[in-house]
């Protein structure tokens, strides 16, 4: 009896954040397919400013150009790599774009409305973003920090995300190549949604889980120390690995038990860094640098999470 | 394409196909309003529309082997289980809305969010367990003695509550249910035991500041306690 009532529970709550996100994930995906089909990345690389602070700066920013979610970042940042785009602005990029997006800043506001979560996620994702790529940008020569393949002049032809569909880029736009592309977008789309979707789903079961069966006093044990709370919600973030489009829902499901930094470092860590983007930048980055980008962002955004529980005075 | 492959893009195009069916069914039957804040209903008029196009485009890629859609990822079995796991869920559990069951740790006397003029403007008749608890929040207990009550709620009892004490309750909900939050109102009734733990009812009664499990409240003199559906909108939205 009580496990049945105890599944029923489960299933209102999972199903609850599955329908509140799945629409933001269709729309990222349907992004994703429409970029991959028709945005020529060479023409906005060109317009970057070339100084490093300023390239960092247009990095941070530059996901409003590209609105790709987590995992569609590391694709994008390697065919801008290929283009010759400096490695200051595209780890600013890499870090800030899955947040740094309308489909993102939508989602954010339905769950939170405009107020301390987002305003704090925003700051704090283009303070980590622009210091970790300054960081990252000292060793200025691009070849200690890329892999070949994802030097410019490498063998980007070859790269996971040209191969086999150079005829996408060509400039006729006839009918039929319009139509093409449109489906090709939408195709591209629904592999997405399910790749990424798998990650929604195992992570929504996760937070449903322990909404229901979880004792609200262990998760309130954790969740009101200024420190433990956000390294809690961080590792989690970590490895829920969910797609920063939806991952507002799922934070929803901490906010009656967790500090508001905890909140605020899951939103903007999370989209950074997590499981599948870690395996992701090693495709990209050479290994010493996937590290600095695990442990930096992790170690800055704990910092800014706790300072903001302190101001917060809990 | 090998048949593998070829099966297990049927299965995407029927789950593409049967997400979208889901929701559409949510709308028309209302269920929607079990799961998320109603001002967020759209969201799956959109999801549904998505997921529609999405299907189509996945079947002309079926039917027209001439279109052959690029595969951006390897989409294997695990990936399409996984997929079809919310769909599993609302065909085999039927639909829902949070209720005392969900309770995990109390039920809290405070309101969620911050009122505004208009709702303090509610007459206390309309005022409903939301409304009631921001009020509170605002005067003294004993300020409120005599002012008539009718709100709706389920019931819910601690251990700690004498034999004549409950509370009426509500989930509050902000955007969906993983912020639902459970609050209620103190109330005291002679004819509790003719209500079910849980069910739903309808409260009327007049306040009076008295002791309620040990704290000092305006606790709702029960009138009349009748059993009721539950209503449309199950939650409070702040």
């Amino acid at each position: 009896m009580d496990f049945i009532v105890n599944i029923e529970v489960f299933a209102t709550r999972f199903l609850g954040i599955f329908i509140e996100a799945v629409p933001f994930l269709l729309l990222g995906s349907l992004t994703s397919g429409l970029i991959e089909s028709f945005v020529k990345s060479d023409d906005i690389v060109r317009l970057m400013p070339r100084n490093r602070l300023g390239a960092a700066l247009g990095g941070a920013f530059l996901g409003l150009a590209f609105p790709v979610c987590e995992c569609g970042v590391v694709p994008v940042t390697r065919r801008l790599f290929s283009k010759g785009m400096p490695v200051s602005m595209g780890v600013a990029f890499l870090l800030a774009a899955p947040f740094m997006n309308p489909i993102v800043f939508a989602s954010t506001y339905i769950a939170f409305g405009f107020g301390p979560v987002f305003i704090g996620r925003f700051v704090i994702t283009i303070v980590v973003a622009v210091t970790v790529a300054l960081v990252i940008g000292i060793s200025a020569k691009p070849g200690s920090v890329l892999k070949p393949i994802a030097m410019a002049g490498g063998h980007a032809k070859h790269g996971h995300d040209d191969r086999g569909h150079d005829h996408d880029h060509d400039h006729d736009h006839d009918l039929a190549s319009l139509r093409e592309k449109l489906l090709h977008a939408v195709g591209v789309a629904s592999d997405e949604f399910f790749e990424m979707g798998r990650f929604l789903i195992l992570g929504s079961a996760l937070a449903a889980l322990m909404q229901t069966l979880v004792p609200q006093e262990s998760l309130l044990a954790l969740g009101t120390g200024n420190v433990l709370s956000v390294l809690f919600m961080q590792l989690l973030a970590y490895i829920l690995s969910v797609c920063s489009t939806v991952d507002s829902f799922l934070a929803l499901a901490f906010v009656n038990t967790f500090t508001t930094g905890a909140i605020i470092s899951f939103l903007s860590f999370g989209p950074m860094v997590d499981i599948k983007s870690t395996l992701m930048f090693t495709g990209v980055f050479r290994r010493r640098i996937v590290l600095y980008l695990v442990l930096l962002p992790f170690v800055m955004n704990l910092l800014a999470g706790v300072l903001i529980n302190l101001a917060l005075g809990y | 394409m090998s048949a593998r492959d070829s099966r297990i893009n049927w299965a995407k195009l029927l789950i593409l196909l049967g997400m979208g069916v889901y929701l559409t069914q949510l709308i028309i039957s209302g269920n929607l309003s079990n799961y998320i804040n109603q001002r967020f209903g759209w969201l799956a008029y959109v999801g549904a529309g998505i997921f529609f196009l999405l299907a189509l485009v996945s079947l002309w890629g079926r039917i027209k082997p001439s279109f052959h859609a690029h595969q951006h990822y390897r989409i294997g079995w695990d990936i399409v289980l996984i997929a079809a796991f919310p769909l599993a869920l609302a065909l085999l559990i039927p639909s829902r809305s949070l209720g005392i069951e969900a309770i995990n740790g109390g039920i809290s006397l405070r309101p969620v969010g911050v009122g505004n003029a208009a709702t303090f403007a509610r007459s206390p008749l309309d005022r409903n367990i939301l409304d009631w608890l921001r009020e509170y929040s605002r005067a003294a207990p004993a300020e409120f003695n005599d002012q008539p009550v009718d709100v709706i709620g389920f019931v819910y009892r601690e251990p700690v509550h004498a034999a004549d004490e409950f509370m009426v309750s509500r989930f509050t909900m902000s955007c969906c249910v993983a912020d639902a939050f459970p609050i209620g109102m103190p109330a005291r009734a002679d004819a509790i035991d003719a209500v079910t733990v849980g069910s739903w009812v309808r409260v009327q009664g007049r306040l009076n500041a008295a002791n309620f499990a040990g704290e000092l409240l305006p606790v709702i003199v029960v009138e009349t306690l009748e059993q009721v559906d539950e209503p449309d909108q199950p939650y409070l939205y702040p």
